[in-house]
Formats: C-alpha cells, sequence, structure tokens
C-alpha cells in the first residue's frame, strides 16, 4: 500500500506534468502487452522498458531501480543463458518466469512511479484538462483520498484484536475475514458520511467551477519526452502492420 | 424520484471503489504464492463481495454500478496493468448496471447475476496473456526458437481463459451468498443496509 500512502507526498525531485506521465505510463503499456522481439520492435520495446528505469533513477527512487534493474535482469539473463541448458520443469519454470513477468513488470515498474510521484490534486488538475466527466472525477478524488483512510482504520482493527487475544492466521479463513472486514467496512462508511457532509458543506456538488490549487503545464522535458514515446510508438506501430 | 446522480452519490462511488479496490488487492496478494495462482479469479470477487452488497444498499440509481467498474478500470491502468482492462472495467459493469436497474438494485436474483456479470472485469487483466499475441509469438519464434515459444503456448491455452470465466462467476456467486449472509447478521441490526 506504500505506493498509494506516498502519493500525499511532495517528493518529486523531476518534476514532470500528470499528462505526460500518463501518456508515457499508456504508449508504455502498449508496446510492451503487444510485444516483439526481434528487430526495431524489440529495440522499442526494449527503449519503453528502460523508461521506468530513468525516470526512478532521477527521482532518486534507488530501491526500486535497483530492484527492477535486478529482476529484469534476472529474467533477460534467464531468457539468454539457462533456457538451451535446462529441460522439464525448470526449463517450464523459467519460460513462466522470464516470458510472462518480463511482459507485465515494466508496466506495473511504470505505474508505481508514476502514483509514486503525482500528487492526488495534480492528478485531478489533469483530469480536468482532459476532460473527464465530473461524475469521474469526485469519485476518483473521494477514493484516492480513502486509500489511507481504509489502511488506518484497518491498522487500528488490527490492534484491537491483538488486545483481545485474536490473531490472524490460525483458525477458520472466512471467520478472520468476517472479523476483519466487517469492522472495516462499518468503520469506513461512517468516516464515509461524514466526509459527504463535511464536503456539501464546502460546495462539492454545487454549480459553478472549481479551481485546482495545483498548477500542472507543460514544460520543455515534457513534450521531449512526449515526442519520444509518441515516435518510438509511432515507429513500433508501422514495423507490426509492414 | 430524480435520477441525476448528486454529490452523495459521487462520495459513495469513491468510498466503495475504495474499499472494493483495497479487498481485491489484498486478496490478489496471495496470488503470488504460486499454488493459489489459479484460485485468484475466484478467491477476489468472493472476498470483495461483502463491500459491493454493502454498495448495492446505497445505490439506486442507474450508472453507479458503471462509473465504479471505470474507476476500477483507471486504477488498474494508472498502476501499470494491461490497457485491455478498460473496455472490460467499463463494458461489463454496464452490464451488471443494466440487469441491477431490472431488479431495482434491491431484487436478489439480478443482484447474484450482477455481481457475476459485474466481477468478469478482471478478465481485462488476463487477456493479453491468451489473445493479441500472434505477433508476440511470431517474433519470439525469431528471436529464441520454437521450443520456448511452443513452451509459452502450451500453458496458456485459450480454454483456460474461458474456465477463468466460469472460476469468477462461481467466486461472485458463492461471494453474493456469503456478502449477503454478512449483510444480514451485522449490517442489518446495525441499521447500515
Amino acid at each position: 500500500m506504500e505506493l498509494i500512502t506516498s502519493a500525499n507526498r511532495d517528493l518529486s525531485a523531476f518534476p514532470l506534468d500528470p499528462r505526460t506521465k500518463i501518456l508515457l505510463l499508456l504508449c508504455a503499456n502498449v508496446v510492451i502487452i503487444g510485444g516483439g522481439f526481434s528487430g526495431t520492435a524489440g529495440i522499442i520495446r526494449a527503449l519503453f522498458a528502460s523508461f521506468p528505469l530513468f525516470l526512478l533513477l532521477l527521482e532518486r527512487k534507488w530501491r526500486a531501480a535497483a530492484f527492477y534493474t535486478l529482476f529484469i535482469g534476472t529474467a533477460m539473463a534467464c531468457e539468454i543463458l539457462l533456457l538451451q541448458r535446462t529441460a522439464g520443469i525448470w526449463n517450464l519454470l523459467i519460460v513462466i518466469f522470464s516470458g510472462i513477468f518480463s511482459r507485465f513488470v515494466p508496466g506495473l515498474v511504470m505505474g508505481f512511479y508514476v502514483v509514486s510521484t503525482t500528487k492526488i490534486s495534480e492528478f485531478i488538475a489533469a483530469m480536468e484538462r482532459l476532460r473527464f466527466p465530473p461524475a469521474l472525477i469526485i469519485p476518483f478524488a473521494v477514493m484516492m483520498r480513502f486509500f489511507p483512510t481504509v489502511k488506518e482504520e484497518s491498522a487500528a482493527i488490527g490492534d484491537a484484536m491483538k488486545m483481545r487475544g485474536i490473531r490472524m492466521g490460525g483458525g477458520n479463513a472466512i471467520a478472520m475475514l468476517e472479523y476483519r472486514v466487517v469492522p472495516l467496512l462499518i468503520s469506513t462508511v461512517k468516516i464515509g458520511e461524514e466526509l459527504s457532509a463535511a464536503a456539501l458543506t464546502r460546495g462539492l456538488g454545487g454549480p459553478g467551477k472549481r479551481t485546482n490549487i495545483c498548477e500542472i503545464g507543460f514544460r520543455l522535458r515534457d513534450w521531449t519526452l512526449c515526442a519520444i514515446a509518441v515516435s518510438a510508438l509511432l515507429i513500433w506501430m508501422m514495423g507490426g502492420t509492414a | 424520484m430524480d435520477n441525476r446522480l448528486s454529490a452523495k452519490d459521487f462520495i459513495n462511488i469513491g468510498i466503495f471503489t475504495a474499499l472494493y479496490f483495497l479487498l481485491f488487492f489484498v486478496t490478489g496478494m496471495i496470488g503470488y504464492v504460486p499454488v493459489f495462482m489459479l484460485l485468484i479469479p475466484a478467491l477476489c470477487p468472493f472476498v470483495a463481495a461483502v463491500a459491493f452488497m454493502l454498495y448495492l444498499t446505497r445505490v439506486n440509481k442507474f450508472g453507479m454500478v458503471t462509473i465504479m467498474g471505470t474507476l476500477l478500470g483507471l486504477l488498474m491502468m494508472l498502476t501499470g496493468h494491461p490497457w485491455t482492462i478498460i473496455p472490460f472495467a467499463i463494458g461489463f459493469p454496464l452490464l451488471a448496471d443494466l440487469v441491477l436497474k431490472a431488479g431495482n438494485y434491491r431484487n436478489w436474483t439480478s443482484i447474484r447475476l450482477g455481481y457475476i456479470l459485474f466481477s468478469q472485469w478482471l478478465m481485462g487483466l488476463v487477456f493479453p496473456l491468451f489473445f493479441m499475441r500472434d505477433s508476440y509469438f511470431a517474433s519470439l519464434r525469431d528471436g529464441y526458437g520454437d521450443t520456448y515459444a511452443d513452451t509459452l503456448l502450451s500453458i496458456t491455452p485459450p480454454w483456460v481463459f474461458y474456465l477463468m470465466f466460469i472460476l469468477v462467476a462461481v467466486g461472485a456467486l458463492a461471494g453474493a451468498y456469503f456478502g449477503k449472509a454478512l449483510l444480514k447478521k451485522h449490517f442489518q441490526r446495525a441499521g447500515m443496509a
């Protein structure tokens, strides 16, 4: 859950417009899922797989960058070195690990980058500029605001259970689910009702345009990254049809 | 009754989407234990059902379930899951919304059917593993030879995808009963449902 709570902190050492991040995420998503190992497609896939690494480094997220390098490095090394030399179940495991994971992990890491470096109000500002309907923006904002609350409540319930000597793990899984989830739902729904009253008194749902304190805008680095991503995507698409 | 969604409805959508997503996400975590991998499509909708059932007691207007699905799709995409989630996360919840609306969001038969339909949104997450892979496998053959490509193909035959639809449906149905039981036991007594 760290990736969601940290969305509130102002951490960005290399601020980008949220729309740039979303565009990069989308391009990387399409290319990496669509695949392609050889020729230009392979190079472009590698380019998009390296985007999250550079962005993580620019954000000084050393640990995440190291894990990502280690993971992708292992997956690629497995593909190149071990695949030909193994057989049977080991071969199958390596195929699953390297083949499936290398298709999904770059996207996930890119997603981690996006949610951990963007403030919620920045997301909202970007969604407003992208002309998302309020029917999506308001619930989205509430949802993001709610993740940390649910986490806190869940921890509090865990503590309360510990004090009464009810532990996770042993015993009936369904009963555990009931003990954890029911209080969680009850307390969060109650908080939600209070939040709802508070938001209404502050004019949520009233007519008129809402303002946002976050200033977002394209800078040179945004244009550059967008240009690279879009042109790489176009080359990849032409290579795919040709 | 006014059919436009109010600010209160929007806040409810947000709260319950957050709860649904977290239950779903935490349950999904145990999928990293390989033995449970195949159970995930059934387990996630089962656990998250409680939040959905409680959500339905707050829903009385068309569109709320669809917005919930759309938000789940957006959130999945923001966290880097395959973009194929978007059509699934809009389409299936929309169908569910229609079915639920037909039962006025209270009829038990349409709630069961609606939740089964709604839960299928998660199939968008695994879709690229089974389809849209011709180009992927063609270039895989070039790069890594036939054995590799064939092994990868053989562990993900399309019928597994259809089997997963059924797993999701079973998990969702069981979850609907479980959620309803919890609702009856706890929430109605507390006057929340």
